[in-house]
């Protein structure tokens, strides 16, 4: 009986031995869920919370990369207006000829193409000035009356006949990306579908409508024509037309934004269509008004050329406005930066406290068993030499 | 008057008495080490009456009986403590299985790879039309998927041993069953015929103990010797030399594991009839504590694979097309069959990012904040504290089993050291009596001795010698 006392307090010995073990190795004092079953909740709660800072930080990072390229072309657009000012002031004045003037138009060109270059920026793959549409090159170098795109059947479609657009976009005052979306699936006619002005998001009240040949697509005079094929419509058929207003902008004015903290999405881009158009937010057509100096100074027209001085004005306002916006919007970004940075650091000191192991508590107490196990062991042998058969003869 | 005869006689009882306990006292050093041996003791008895003036001048001795020690409710205890022992025992090894399973410390497991799921999703609301980001996407999505299926297959797998383990411990406990009748017979016929059979009573109280380590039993002892034992809901597994044995029975609608039966009754089961012990142990483990993580696997893989699919039907892909399954849709095992969608892994443009046809990420940006939604999992419990609740569960629930465990063993020791001093042997004490019983009968053999040479004297008494001529 004594024998199985003496083992059964070796082998306890020996297991807390071993959990000291596992924890000296491993460094942690958390290496299991039972070892600490709240312990190990808080843990993973504070290492997802470190992952999530982690994108945040990405996302801020290629945030600001964006926003910096756009300052600095802005920058740039700004100083060449500067210039044109300059040479359109100098071209006002009494002073000027036909032929000065027409030096002037000529030298005119070569800047306004290179404010063209900087509109057409890119990142990457995508044009940062096209507001969502980052596939398609912003700017022209010629201005189009308002015009209505091809129409775009999705690849992913059900229905396989032809469909073009038609109308005219009479009564827009900026780009729109119009979309319909066949509701109810069923031959031209029987189907029903409904239309969205903003690309997709919402969609227009009055409930879904009956398709035809020829169907109505928003209110402002854009149009589609269906031409059947093999295979009628199917529910969430989409079919995409882009309406152009008159000008020399291509792309739209929705903004691109990224997640840079816990629910809070930050716009990043700053849209053609507000630093150089007149269309939606901006105020001045800038490459028309460039263009319209252009021609007067062409002409000789002075008058002509007096009244582009205060648009150009305008415009360069307009340009610094958002100059301005983009390092408003870096500031913002770097400091939600640091404050994620000082987050990580006070999260990782937590962890820490819940996970790593007080190494020197370990050895301490590493030691404390040691001693505890040669005295269980010393026992062990001094028992079995202590009988009453070493006393009988 | 005295009877040298008498003497003779006295001595004789003594010899044979001494012996008999020497014989006892040989039997006890045999069985130092015997598992449930009790020490007997011979119980010396005198003979006769004492009485000077007639024939009856000797009180010789006998043994009346050889007593086994052993103390009843100490048995008792035993028995009780095993089955809460065995309970808890294998709850133990089964949760320290499953909670490997669930092993997060090395940081490679599933909550971390749900940060990366939810991260590339905001990654690709930054850059939605990045081929790279979108089979970046796909792949840590599929890895997603892949270990809520091996964890939940290893859930399944675990139950499916369980299950087996079941099944051989009913085997075994019939095995003990019919063992026990076997004894019962044995010790009733001896004791019928006036004899003591201890070790097989010794060997009886340790089966009984063996099957309250599977089973938790009542038992009760009738006037003949034979022992009779029930499960708690008074059915008799044993009495006498009768057995009902116990059978396992696939459920069909417990995924066709298997529910304990007797074999006489396989339409009844009785699961909760078991108390304690290892078979009820594992019961619990398989049906309710294993049964309890899987459901959560699943509840957590089916909010993921719904919440996702609705957002992600809500967009609209490279293509132009609103957005199909992410997932494939959930199943009733989510996390098992959890998978992408094959037609997004051929095609990643088919991921709908945008919330609008031109190339936005606001779906992808939306999708990223289901993890901040506190609203889904019920108790303001996000995705990621759910999972991180079921783990603090799993720990709780092994810690639990582990001061159970450590417990049942300490008591069950205690119990056990305490039958040790009633019933145990001391080398120390059979050692003394040898000594005792052999002095004795030495004494015995001194007196045969003397009681020759007086008969001797006897006898020649008249016979002539050298000096009588």
């Amino acid at each position: 009986m004594k024998y199985d006392l003496l083992y059964s307090s070796i082998s306890n010995i020996q297991n807390q031995n071993n959990d000291l073990m596992t924890k000296l190795s491993s460094g942690k004092e958390v290496n299991e869920p039972s070892d600490n079953p709240l312990g190990m909740g808080q843990i993973l709660d504070y290492r997802s919370a470190l992952a999530q800072i982690s994108t945040y930080k990405n996302n801020i990072d290629s945030s600001n990369a964006w926003l910096s390229t756009t300052e600095s072309s802005l920058s740039s657009v700004n100083d060449i207006l500067t210039q044109v000012k300059e040479t359109a002031v100098s071209q006002a004045s009494a002073t000027a000829t036909a032929s000065t003037r027409q030096t002037a138009a000529d030298s005119l060109q070569p800047l306004i193409d290179q404010i063209l270059s900087l509109a057409n920026t890119k990142v990457g793959n995508s044009y940062i000035f096209s507001g969502t549409r980052t596939d398609t090159e912003p700017f022209s170098a010629t201005s189009s009356a308002a015009h209505i795109g091809p129409a775009v059947k999705a690849i992913g479609d059900a229905f396989d006949g032809s469909v073009s657009s038609g109308g005219t976009y009479t009564a827009g005052t900026s780009n729109k990306t119009y979309v319909v979306k066949i509701v109810s699936g069923g031959a031209i006619g029987a189907a029903t579908y409904e239309v969205s002005e903003d690309g997709g998001r919402t969609w227009l009240a009055g409930g879904p409508q009956a398709t035809g040949a020829t169907i109505n697509v928003g209110t402002e005079g854009v149009q589609l024509n269906f031409t059947a094929g093999t295979k009628d419509f199917a529910a969430n058929d989409v079919f995409t037309v882009n309406a152009y207003a008159q000008g020399y902008y291509n792309g739209n004015g929705e903004e691109l934004s990224s997640e840079v903290g816990s629910g809070v999405n930050m716009a990043y881009n700053v849209t053609g269509e507000a630093a150089f158009t007149s269309q939606g937010q901006g105020t001045v057509d800038i490459f028309q008004r460039l263009n319209d100096l252009k021609t007067a100074l062409q002409n000789n027209d002075t008058a002509g050329i007096n009244s582009q001085l205060d648009y150009l004005t305008q415009a360069s306002n307009q340009i610094t406005r958002y100059t301005a916006l983009c390092g408003t919007r870096e500031n913002g970004l770097n400091t939600s930066s640091s404050t994620l940075d000082d987050m990580n650091t006070r999260i990782t000191g937590l962890n820490s406290n819940v996970e790593d192991a007080d190494m020197a508590k370990l050895i301490t107490d590493y030691q404390t068993q040691q001693v505890a196990l040669q005295a269980a062991y010393q026992m062990a042998a001094t028992l079995t030499s202590n009988s009453i058969l070493n006393f009988i003869r | 008057m005295g009877n040298i005869n008498q003497i003779f006689n006295t001595a004789r009882d003594a010899i044979l008495a001494n012996l008999t306990a020497m014989n006892v006292t040989s039997s006890n050093i045999a069985n130092v080490n015997t598992p449930g041996y009790s020490t007997l003791r011979p119980d010396f008895g005198s003979t006769g009456v004492f009485n000077a003036a007639s024939d009856q001048q000797q009180v010789g001795v006998k043994i009346t009986d050889v007593e086994r020690l052993y103390d009843k409710y100490l048995d008792a205890q035993a028995v009780e403590q095993e089955q809460y022992g065995g309970y808890s025992q294998s709850q133990l090894g089964v949760l320290n299985n499953v909670q490997t399973i669930f092993n997060e410390s090395t940081g490679n497991g599933l909550n971390s790879l749900l940060s990366q799921f939810w991260g590339a999703w905001s990654s690709l609301s930054a850059s939605p039309t990045d081929m790279t980001e979108r089979d970046s996407l796909v792949s840590i999505s599929q890895s997603l998927a892949s270990m809520f299926n091996q964890k939940s297959n290893e859930l399944i797998n675990t139950q499916q041993d369980l299950n087996t383990e079941i099944s051989d411990d009913v085997t075994q406990l019939n095995g003990y069953l019919a063992q026990m009748a076997d004894y019962n017979n044995k010790i009733v016929q001896i004791q019928n015929s006036g004899g003591n059979p201890t070790d097989l009573l010794d060997k009886r109280t340790q089966l009984l103990q063996q099957i309250s380590n599977l089973v938790g039993v009542n038992y009760y002892e009738e006037a003949n010797g034979a022992l009779n034992v029930y499960i708690s809901n008074g059915r008799s597994l044993v009495e006498g030399n009768n057995v009902w044995n116990l059978a396992v029975q696939a459920n069909p609608s417990n995924s066709n594991f298997y529910d304990v039966v007797f074999q006489d009754t396989p339409s009844q089961t009785i699961n909760s009839a078991l108390k304690g012990g290892t078979i009820a142990g594992l019961l619990d483990a398989r049906d309710t504590k294993i049964s309890g993580y899987l459901s959560s696997l699943n509840t957590m893989a089916s909010t993921i694979i719904t919440q996702v699919n609705a957002l992600h039907n809500s967009g609209y892909d490279m293509n132009g097309n609103t957005g199909e399954n992410f997932f494939s849709t959930a199943t009733s095992n989510a996390a098992r069959d959890m998978k992408v969608d094959p037609a997004i892994v051929a095609d990643v443009t088919k991921i709908a990012a945008g919330a609008t046809v031109s190339g936005d990420g606001n779906v992808a940006s939306s999708i990223a904040d289901i993890q901040n939604n506190a609203s889904l999992m019920g108790s303001g419990m996000t995705i990621d504290n759910f999972y991180e609740s079921l783990i603090s569960r799993v720990g709780q629930d092994v810690q639990d089993a582990q001061t159970n465990s450590d417990h049942q063993t300490a008591v069950l020791n205690e119990v056990q050291n305490q039958r040790e001093a009633v019933s145990g042997v001391s080398l120390d004490e059979e050692m003394l009596n040898l000594i005792k019983y052999q002095a004795a009968y030495n004494a015995a053999g001194r007196l045969c001795a003397t009681a020759n040479t007086m008969m001797d004297n006897l006898i020649n008494l008249g016979i002539e010698t050298a000096l009588t001529t």
